[in-house]
């Protein structure tokens, strides 16, 4: 494929000039004359019932313009899935009832910041408390206080089950009495928050019966959809115009109450209305990630080989099914997907409980799940005395393999992955050596850990699909129509490459129409691992169809075959007679002339597994899942201080089949992030709550990492001049997988470098201090 | 911006501040950087109904008095006291406090007088109070103590955390009290009451003038360390700070000032642990012994998630650190100034 | 427990220098920096991430020196000199630290790079060849979460000529 010219290349980002001159436009850069301040009045209570609510008082301040609570909605439900067996749950006000701190009980419309503070400290909510539960143990017990009825086709007699996923094959029972050495462990992990810079913003503007609404989000086709249900509107009536969103990581998709409230207000005040939340309230109030327990028994053979393995996952799921139930269907995923499993059988419960309602985060369980059976994987193959490279190798997919769920990982480059990785970091001369070393100076240790995973590449969840569209210009430059939505992935960079492949134009010849719901087709949006993938085929597809629409009117102009055509700088050239070719000007106009005023349009659309009716079954794990695998495997190295405990990452190695990268300095971007972002997982950030309370809610007391803190970040992919040949849009994921085997990897590395085997994130020094005093004592005796 | 109205005054000159604030009484807020009171005023941890801005008056540049001690004026913004050839020459360890302050933004903002006067640090105070931690804690005028339900009235159990202030007292630096009439001068340690709802002695009609910082003993080191998670834009888990001066014989200990900040309501001194060590050969194990000592006679209080069994672990090797990089300073001479090396 | 005034406070006049460009402005004391020069001035380049100093986004030049608007009385500014990201180009031509932050792909999602710039900015104004210690100093008060900073330490190195790096973005 060396005659490709964009595609595969590292070209600057097409909204990078905006972005450095201030220039790009945020939701919170969007002004609208007359806009009123919105504020939401939140649940000081983790469970409680609502007596009364009295906004009269509110209503009676000057200035304030509209208050509104569940008695001003339709009481329309809307959730992450919405699917028959888990149907919206969630109302954007709480009726009758409060699940967690922090809650939406009414909102306010005022002329200013400070009337519209006063006005929801007016409000007056009598309330009845209820218990409230935290853990997800205490809240699946039989007879717990019920947070949300338990799902009606969950048949154990556990309270507060959101949803169970479960699945099996082989016979588990069997595999573990066959099995050469069995092992059970327990993993548990942590709450986390995104991070994304930019807070959470909406300006909503009801005019002329149409609402327009600029929100950060991570797909402006699901925000429209779910708005528009909420507020029983057609969709077209409802406009998400397109902003840059400051960051996502998974915490801007789905609905969000202020989003509701802005739009309702306005449409009630026939004013602009604009909500922001405050840092504080992102943390006290909105949604984080989801902390797993992971219980973990494997059977595995003399060499390692998995015999068996059976997984119980438990999900700290919050107050409402959210993307709970996703989670624990996405963990069965990302056990199966990287090594061969003949035995297994696997249950995840999504537990309710009185946290706020959780969302995706990067990953999404997969780094919690990885980071339990890659600790394992360790601990088996030491006791076995086989190396965790081996081990690894001995239970690694080979290519072309068949999944439990009938996908196909094709041409998976885990075991290169495996070997490049091993070889780069000269993994076993360094893994062991500090823990061999007898009397070593000093109180720092280094350490080596490796651990691998894979992640799916889109899957079907509404929208589904995307559109994208190519519009010719008579000049011969042309326009991009499309919803993706550039949440700092690059995705206007890399659409904008592929069309310009695709029509031998130059990246300056393309402007783009992007992420707004009247003007562009539909897209999948920023957020299931499978833009690149998924919309990147639409481009190549809508730019392949308005080229042979210019072939075809080329032809017929220059009296010789399609197939005696090529495009170069923007003229379609007759191969056999270079002197004979037109301009792109000339054939336009030739278009509009001779085919009844056609300026050229492209268009093209693309979905995953095209011919699966609808996306896997979350219960049960039935139908397909993905039709592109990625697989990475990343080795870290981290210094420990055993007289602290403090530890670091010093290097990551990232290796990884992220299938043909169309933009190989973005796949960069992405692998440096998520490393980043995994160790600030691993070893310093966590959200501290106390009763459903978040107790650091802002940036300092919240530690995510600092510049001070980047780890040198190296990587490599295994894609060869075979793999990408034929192949320029079989692209991969690549901006959320590698979050994972990093974990893991860090954990890993903490043993091999103090033989502290860590069970639970973060690895805060207190907790590694203390495995190293434990280890002193059991030497003493 | 701030969702309360306030008045902004902007008096001239210190004595113009003074009276003002003499005028005003406890309803007046100093403004100096701003870095610390104008968050807190956002969360409404402080509502002062007029601020008086200290924003018209130069600092005086870093000098030396007729006694030989060091003049730094609070008004000195922190980045002047890290990057000051002065500050460095004559106190590395203080640049070195100064230098581990916050981050560059605040360091250019704040001043020595707002370090050294910032509000005390609480999880369940440092909010926004909207719809959680809402009834006023004893800090904020009100009725109860949310991480210690059982804590009497008007006992606030939090954490001053302050970089410079320990190395400060390590170096047994003066502070100088600025009033509407009368002007006072103290022991830096003795500005530090340890009492959560008044953590200074400073009244209503005050404002710090200076610090005062004495020339180092002959043969004396420092040692300086902030312990946190992620290496700058942090308040400190821990901070150590130590000042140790040899005899003439080289060998045995002189003099000793150790501090522990961050980890209760104010720096403290470990005078045990100090004075255990003058007078002995700052061997390994003296050292350790002294760390060991420092720990077990200064108050923790579990703070920002860590416990007080692990910030008691972490300032006894930290200090034995410092401690050890002192007597080594104290044998070879200061060395470099206050920068990371 | 606010002490107050039930009255609100006087609008006072004050004078802005931003970007070379003189502004008279009438605000009342609460408001902050960062909103005049977004809301009132109309310079939206400049970000609002935490409104508590923690995280830098807002960063903006005072006289110079890198200061976070959102812990800044926009009152306090009277006279004063203010330099914000749209300062930074001339015209269309892009300053050496904004190219490089484009060579080296040390901008993803974009919100924290307005912030980062001016940090930077200010840093090689006054030490045109930092440390690699003096860089990270220097960004310590900017996050970002996107990029893990490996490249924009990378796009400091580049604009100032050290460490022999190059563009990786063309």
């Amino acid at each position: 494929m060396s005659n490709l010219s964009f595609v595969g290349k590292s070209r600057k980002r097409k909204d990078g000039p905006d972005k450095v001159t201030g220039k790009a436009v945020y939701s919170q850069d969007v002004k609208l004359p007359g806009t009123l301040t919105g504020r939401i009045l939140r649940s000081p209570h983790a469970h409680a019932r609502i007596l009364r609510i009295d906004t009269s008082r509110a209503k009676a301040l000057p200035g304030v313009k509209c208050v509104i609570t569940v008695d001003d909605t339709k009481g329309i439900k809307h959730g992450f899935v919405e699917t028959p067996r888990y149907p919206p749950d969630q109302e954007v006000f709480a009726r009758d009832k409060v699940v967690h701190i922090g809650q939406e009980i009414a909102a306010v419309a005022a002329i200013n910041d400070m009337v519209a503070a006063e006005a929801v400290g007016l409000i007056e909510v009598e309330y009845e408390i209820l218990p409230a539960l935290f853990r997800p143990l205490a809240s699946m017990k039989p007879g717990a206080v019920e947070i949300q009825p338990t799902h009606p086709k969950v048949d154990e007699p556990y309270t507060n089950i959101a949803g169970k996923t479960e699945t099996e094959w082989g016979d588990v029972e069997q595999g573990f009495a066959e099995a050469h050495l069995v092992r059970t462990d327990r993993f548990e992990s942590h709450l986390r928050t995104h991070g994304y810079l930019e807070p959470h913003v909406t300006l909503a503007h009801w005019e002329n019966d149409k609402l327009n609404v600029w929100t950060s989000s991570m797909g402006t086709f699901v925000k429209r959809s779910k708005l528009a249900k909420v507020l029983d509107l057609p969709f077209s009536s409802v406009r998400i115009h397109k902003t840059y969103t400051g960051g996502t990581f998974g915490g801007k998709i789905d609905l969000y109450t202020h989003e509701y409230a802005a739009s309702r207000l306005s449409m009630l005040t026939n004013r602009p209305v604009r909500i922001v939340a405050s840092r504080e309230e992102i943390f006290s109030a909105y949604r984080h990630g989801q902390p797993l327990t992971v219980e973990l028994k494997t059977g595995v053979d003399r060499n390692g080989v998995l015999v068996a393995q059976q997984i119980k996952i438990i999900n700290n799921a919050g107050a409402h099914r959210g993307s709970g139930v996703v989670v624990i269907f996405l963990c069965w995923g990302f056990t199966m997907a990287p090594y061969r499993i003949p035995n297994f059988k696997y249950e995840g419960y999504s537990v309710y409980t009185n946290y706020t309602t959780r969302a995706p985060q990067r990953g999404h369980g997969c780094p919690q799940v990885r980071f339990a059976i890659e600790s394992q994987m360790d601990m088996i193959a030491e006791e076995l005395g086989i190396d965790p490279v081996t081990i690894r190798m001995n239970n690694a997919r080979d290519p072309e393999e068949d999944l439990p769920n009938s996908d196909n990982v094709h041409q998976a480059g885990l075991k290169d992955c495996l070997r490049l990785a091993a070889e780069k970091t000269d993994f076993l001369r360094n893994y062991g050596q500090t823990r061999k070393a007898a009397d070593l100076a000093g109180s720092k240790r280094r350490g080596w850990g490796i651990g691998l995973s894979s992640y799916f590449t889109g899957s079907l969840i509404y929208p589904n699909g995307s559109g994208v569209m190519v519009k010719m210009n008579d000049d011969g430059s042309a326009v991009v129509l499309t919803g993706a939505l550039d949440v700092g992935q690059g995705a206007e960079t890399v659409i904008s490459q592929i069309v310009a492949e695709e029509l031998s134009l130059e990246m300056e010849d393309i402007k783009l129409v992007t992420s707004d719901t009247d003007t562009t087709p539909q897209d999948i949006g920023a957020w299931i691992s499978g833009m690149t993938y998924v919309t990147g085929n639409a481009s190549r597809e809508a730019a392949g169809n308005a080229r042979e629409k210019l072939l075809e009117v080329a032809a017929e102009q220059m009296n010789t075959p399609k197939s005696d055509l090529r495009l170069q700088d923007k003229m379609v050239i007759s191969i056999s007679n270079p002197d004979n070719r037109l301009s792109y000007r000339q054939v336009i106009a030739a278009s509009v002339a001779t085919h009844r005023g056609d300026t050229i349009i492209g268009e093209g659309f693309w979905r995953t597994m095209r011919d699966e009716p609808m996306h896997p079954s979350l219960a049960t794990t039935k139908g397909r899942w993905s039709e592109n695998y990625a697989f990475s495997v990343q080795v870290a190295e981290v210094e420990v201080d055993i007289e602290t405990g403090e530890a670091r990452l010093i290097k990551a190695l990232t290796v990884h089949d992220c299938g043909f990268p169309v933009n190989p300095g973005l796949v960069k971007g992405q692998v440096d992030g998520q490393v980043s972002m995994a160790l600030g997982h691993a070893f310093m950030e966590e959200v501290v709550t106390r009763n459903g309370s978040t107790l650091n809610t802002n940036w300092l007391d919240y530690r995510m990492p600092t510049i001070h803190n980047m780890a040198i970040s190296e990587d490599a992919d295994v894609i060869t001049e075979q793999y990408k040949v034929g192949q320029p849009y079989r692209t991969k994921e690549v901006g959320e997988g590698l979050v994972s085997a990093i974990l893991a990897a860090m954990a890993n590395a903490v043993y091999d470098a103090t033989g502290v085997r860590l069970h639970s994130t973060p690895f805060t020094p207190a907790k590694i201090l203390s495995g190293l005093q434990k280890l002193e004592q059991k030497k003493a005796g | 911006m701030i969702l309360y109205d306030f008045e902004h005054e902007r008096p001239g000159s210190l004595q113009d501040v003074a009276a003002r604030l003499a005028e005003l009484g406890p309803t007046a807020g100093i403004l100096a950087g701003g870095t610390d009171l104008l968050p807190n005023m956002r969360l409404k941890i402080r509502t002062p109904a007029t601020l008086v801005s200290l924003g018209a008056i130069a600092a005086q540049p870093p000098g030396t008095d007729t006694d030989g001690w060091l003049r730094i004026d609070a008004l000195t913004r922190l980045s002047e006291i890290e990057n000051s050839d002065t500050v460095r020459a004559a106190c590395p360890m203080f640049a070195r406090s100064a230098h581990v302050v916050g981050s560059n933004q605040i360091r250019q903002a704040g001043t020595l007088g707002g370090n050294l006067c910032q509000e005390i640090r609480c999880l369940y105070l440092n909010q926004e109070h909207d719809f959680q931690f809402v009834a006023p804690c004893y800090k904020r005028g009100g009725d109860c103590c949310y991480p210690y339900p059982k804590n009497e009235k008007d006992f606030c159990a939090s954490v001053f955390m302050s970089d410079i202030a320990p190395a400060l007292i390590a170096l047994g630096s003066d502070i100088e009290l600025v009033g509407a009439n009368a002007s006072r001068r103290m022991a830096v340690e003795d500005f530090y009451t340890g009492v959560g709802m008044t953590p200074t002695v400073l009244r209503a009609d005050e404002l710090v003038g200076a610090v005062m910082v004495p020339p180092p003993p002959p043969n004396s080191g420092w040692g300086y360390h902030k312990s946190t998670i992620r290496g700058g834009l942090e308040f400190a888990m821990v901070v150590v700070a130590a000042r140790v001066a040899l005899g003439e014989d080289g060998e045995t200990c002189a003099d000793a000032r150790i501090v522990i900040g961050a980890v209760s309501e104010g720096p403290s001194r470990a005078r045990g642990a100090e004075s255990a060590l003058v007078g002995a050969a700052p061997t390994p194990e003296a050292i350790a012994a002294a760390a060991s000592a420092a720990v077990a006679e200064c108050r923790f209080l579990p703070h920002h998630n860590f416990s007080v069994e692990y910030l008691k672990q972490n300032a006894e090797v930290y200090l034995r650190r410092i401690l050890s990089e002192a007597f080594g300073r104290a044998k070879t001479g200061p060395g470099k100034g206050g920068q990371d090396q | 427990m606010i002490e107050a005034v039930k009255s609100r406070s006087r609008k006072r006049l004050i004078t802005l220098t931003v970007n070379g460009e003189e502004h008279e402005i009438a605000i009342r004391p609460n408001a902050m920096l960062v909103d005049v020069v977004r809301d009132q001035i109309g310079l939206t380049g400049t970000k609002s991430g935490c409104s508590s100093g923690s995280c830098g986004a807002c960063t903006l030049l005072i006289d110079g020196r890198p200061m976070l608007a959102c812990s800044t009385l926009a009152v306090e500014c009277d006279g004063k000199a203010i330099r914000t990201v749209e300062d930074l180009a001339d015209g269309e031509r892009l300053s050496p630290i904004q190219e490089a932050f484009l060579d080296q792909g040390a901008v993803q999602c974009g919100f924290c790079t307005p912030g980062m710039l001016m940090s930077v900015t200010a840093l090689i104004a006054s030490n045109p060849k930092p440390s690699h210690q003096e860089i990270k100093k220097a960004l310590e008060g900017n996050l970002c979460r996107c990029t893990g900073y490996n490249a924009i330490f990378n796009a400091v190195l580049q604009a100032t000529g050290q460490d022999g790096i190059k563009p990786i973005m063309f």
